[in-house]
């Protein structure tokens, strides 16, 4: 079963416009599904992570329900068939 | 030797032999991990005195902590013996992974920025490898490459040619030259002192060879290898080889040390400039989906023409054009440009013809530089960000606070100020960028530490006459200047007070807000301190207080006359705690004999009920006649004066809290070198159809 990333409206002039994307192969991990993801839309990448390679400080990233920072981070498993929403955090001024 | 111990270690098999000895797979039978444990030969020329002396160095390798170096674990001898014990390394020798047609230039950029990145560790703590070859170099499974044997050759000397490993070594009677001749540079053989600009030629011989699969200077005998390093210039490398990595490997083969780079970590800039030139350039595919080019709709769009005269605005929510022309009388509102977004910096470059407005934007999707050729009607907005810091120094960037044009006779040259406190620079249009590892590494900048709006590097002023000086000023690590193009970095804080600190007046640590200068006086820099208005005659080696009359010397802006370089307007605020306007009166000071005296102006400026802030980047002069000083408030207001500050008015309220200004003067572009600046523009703007979605969300 393909991963489903929820792709936020700021991010979609980097995925051709598209609010879903499927991630073919089964990723075991979010990290494994968050390459697939750039490796299909580059732009992405940058906007979602640092050039460290962690998520920005602002973007919170689930897996279904839940927030990621809880259930493992980059490398939280993913169950088959998961969707991963991207949602930009309650903050600013 | 299987089977015997040697400290704690079990040598298990061997694994590879060298010139200067055996290599051995062992056990570390105490801390229960496998090591590599190399056991030097005996008669390699290693007396008593040649022996300590590589103990001693083997030791001071050891402090190498660095993820591109192979770590020295331990070193001992054992029945005149000597031992090294080191990480066991699984990976294949560079030479080895070349092999006769060299590697893609990816991995060639990738691995060489890694060996830099070794060797500018190892320099920094006075380290010279010596022995630096593709076959001292291993690269793991997944790509990471660590150096072996750092330091170990100075002591050892071996006399044979051995072929298969194209390793050889001279030896004077005295063991005082070693190496491996296809990697040594023309001063080693001359027998001259050589330093780690020696490392930086074996660095070129390495990128050649990993490149092309053979290497740079060839011969049968040691006598024409030799002769070919002294004399002669290498075969040129052409595609599939990018140029700009040619031109690294021709300066580190220089045969004059002066001439290479000079320090390991330039190497490693360059390297990293190429890699990130060739992520993003244009001779790629298409990146599917990424346009290169946001259009922004809803926005509201000025027809800009010839002879108008604009000013940027940058606030806390998104960026604004103000048109008007050369009277300056009226002024037309357009934008908002990226909605929510913060706009630290902006800038107008209008040189080889262009008519290109350059902005930052700062959300929660990270820092980009962006820029318009067509006044805001499309923004680039490149799918990988160009500024980035590379991986060894473990930070990113979250903010860019200045963005400078290069020297007009430099057209193609962009700097940026960044948070945390650094600077880059585009040698090519802005396409590419590359860490200023001089300053980045100067030993003051742990100590640096972050003022109220973060540790930001946000003034750059370039010396127009001397090319090779330019300044910076960070918050709070004060000011610092370069006389040699950025290689070296010193401290020009002296007579500048801080208030956070026991002491001062110390060398660095300063709090400063701006500095001006004025072209045509580039000795002389006039400077708005955290607390302190501040004058320097001497290119910032002494400054002077010059807060003689203005009701407070707190302050955040200045600037300098176009014209006239005794004459500089600031717009002092009441206090560290009360950052306001004093009294409730906006007024902007101006001197017109280099801070002699102070005179308010405030003719159409609110002198009732108006605590206002002005920040470092929001005021401006404009190159008119009579000149035109802009200010914008943190109330978002700006304030324009045609007349050098005499008389003032407010060209627009309600913006949000203004950031920076900037002047935009349209002067006509001639078409041919418009024609060159929109061809050099890449990947070339694509224009997608409006399309909801693309706009930026609030």
């Amino acid at each position: 079963m393909p991963v489903t990333f929820n792709i936020p409206s700021g991010l979609r002039e980097f995925t051709g416009g598209q609010r879903k994307v499927h991630v073919e192969g089964s990723p075991a991990t979010l990290a494994d599904a968050l390459s697939a993801l750039w490796a299909k839309y580059p732009g992405v990448r940058d906007r979602i992570a640092n050039e460290q390679g962690q998520i920005r400080q602002h973007i919170n990233v689930f897996i279904g329900e839940e927030d990621i920072r809880y259930t493992g981070g980059l490398m939280s498993p993913l169950p088959s068939g998961s969707e991963i929403s991207i949602i930009p955090a309650v903050s600013g001024g | 030797m299987i089977g015997q111990v040697l400290g704690h270690c079990r040598v298990v098999a061997k694994i590879g032999e060298g010139g200067m000895g055996v290599v051995y797979r062992a056990h570390d039978e105490v801390l229960d991990r496998d090591v590599a444990l190399k056991v030097v030969k005996k008669g390699v020329g290693l007396d008593q005195t040649a022996g300590q002396n590589l103990l001693q160095e083997a030791r001071a390798s050891s402090s190498l902590a660095h993820p591109n170096i192979c770590t020295i674990y331990e070193v001992g001898e054992t029945e005149g013996e000597l031992y090294i014990v080191m990480e066991l390394v699984e990976g294949k020798p560079l030479h080895v992974m070349s092999g006769d047609q060299g590697m893609p230039s990816d991995a060639v950029l990738r691995c060489g920025g890694q060996i830099a990145s070794a060797l500018a560790r190892a320099h920094d703590r006075g380290i010279v490898h010596r022995d630096l070859k593709s076959a001292n170099i291993l690269v793991t499974a997944d790509g990471q490459v660590k150096v072996l044997d750092f330091g170990l050759a100075r002591q050892v000397g071996v006399g044979k040619y051995d072929a298969a490993t194209r390793s050889f070594a001279t030896m004077q009677e005295t063991s005082v030259i070693s190496g491996t001749l296809p990697y040594m540079a023309p001063e080693v053989l001359r027998g001259e002192a050589s330093d780690y600009r020696s490392d930086l030629w074996a660095l070129g011989v390495v990128l050649y060879e990993t490149a092309s699969g053979r290497l740079p200077f060839e011969g049968q005998t040691a006598f024409e290898i030799s002769s070919a390093i002294m004399r002669e210039v290498p075969t040129p490398l052409g595609p599939p080889v990018p140029p700009g990595l040619w031109s690294i490997i021709q300066r580190c083969l220089a045969k004059e040390p002066m001439q290479r780079y000079q320090r390991a970590s330039e190497v490693q800039a360059a390297l990293e400039a190429v890699q990130s030139a060739r992520m993003t350039s244009a001779d790629r595919a298409p990146e599917p989906g990424g346009p290169p080019t946001t259009i922004l709709h809803q926005v509201r769009h000025l027809p800009v023409k010839r002879g108008d005269f604009c000013l940027l605005v940058g606030t806390v929510k998104g960026a604004f054009l103000l048109r008007s022309n050369r009277q300056r009388r009226k002024w037309e509102l357009g934008g908002p440009y990226f909605h929510g977004n913060m706009v630290y910096a902006m800038a107008y470059d209008n040189r080889a013809g262009r008519r290109r407005i350059w902005a930052s934007t700062q959300s929660y999707w990270g820092t980009q530089l962006r820029s318009s050729d067509d006044f805001g009607k499309s923004w680039t907005n490149p799918p990988e960000s160009p500024i980035r810091f590379p991986s060894d120094t473990g930070l990113s960037l979250k903010n860019i606070w200045q963005i400078s044009l290069g020297r007009p006779e430099e057209p193609d040259v962009l700097y940026c100020g960044v948070e945390p406190a650094a600077l880059f620079e585009s040698r090519d249009d802005g396409n590419t960028w590359s860490l200023v590892r001089g300053l980045f590494d100067h030993p003051h900048r742990p100590r640096w530490v972050p003022g109220n709006g973060g540790l930001a590097l946000h003034t750059i002023v370039l010396d127009p006459a001397e090319k090779q000086r330019m300044y910076v000023a960070i918050s709070a690590g004060g000011v610092y200047r370069t006389d040699d193009g950025g290689a070296t970095w010193k401290a020009c804080n002296r007579g500048i007070k801080v208030t956070h600190m026991p002491n001062k007046y110390p060398e660095f640590g300063q709090c400063v807000h701006k500095i001006v200068m004025h072209p045509a006086h580039p000795g002389r820099l006039f400077l708005q301190n955290h607390g302190g208005l501040y004058r320097s005659d001497d290119y910032g080696e002494n400054w002077n207080d010059i807060g003689n009359g203005v009701p407070s010397d707190f302050g955040f802006a200045v600037v300098v006359h176009p014209r006239k370089p005794e004459c500089v307007y600031v717009v002092p605020v009441e206090s560290d705690q009360f950052r306001c306007t004093c009294d409730g009166r906006l007024r902007v000071y101006r001197t017109r004999n280099a801070g002699e005296s102070w005179e308010p102006l405030m003719r159409g400026l609110p002198q009732k009920d108006s605590y206002e802030t002005v920040l470092r980047d929001a005021m401006t002069a404009d190159s008119l006649d009579p000149v035109g000083i802009y200010i914008g408030t943190r109330s978002g207001q700006v304030f324009a004066s045609h007349d050098e500050g005499r008389n003032w008015q407010r060209i627009v309220g309600g913006l949000p809290a203004v950031l920076c200004i900037r002047e935009a003067l349209i002067d006509d572009a001639p078409a041919s070198t418009k024609a060159v600046a929109r061809m050099k523009r890449s990947p070339a703007p694509q224009k997608k159809s409006p399309a909801k979605s693309r706009r930026k969300k609030k």
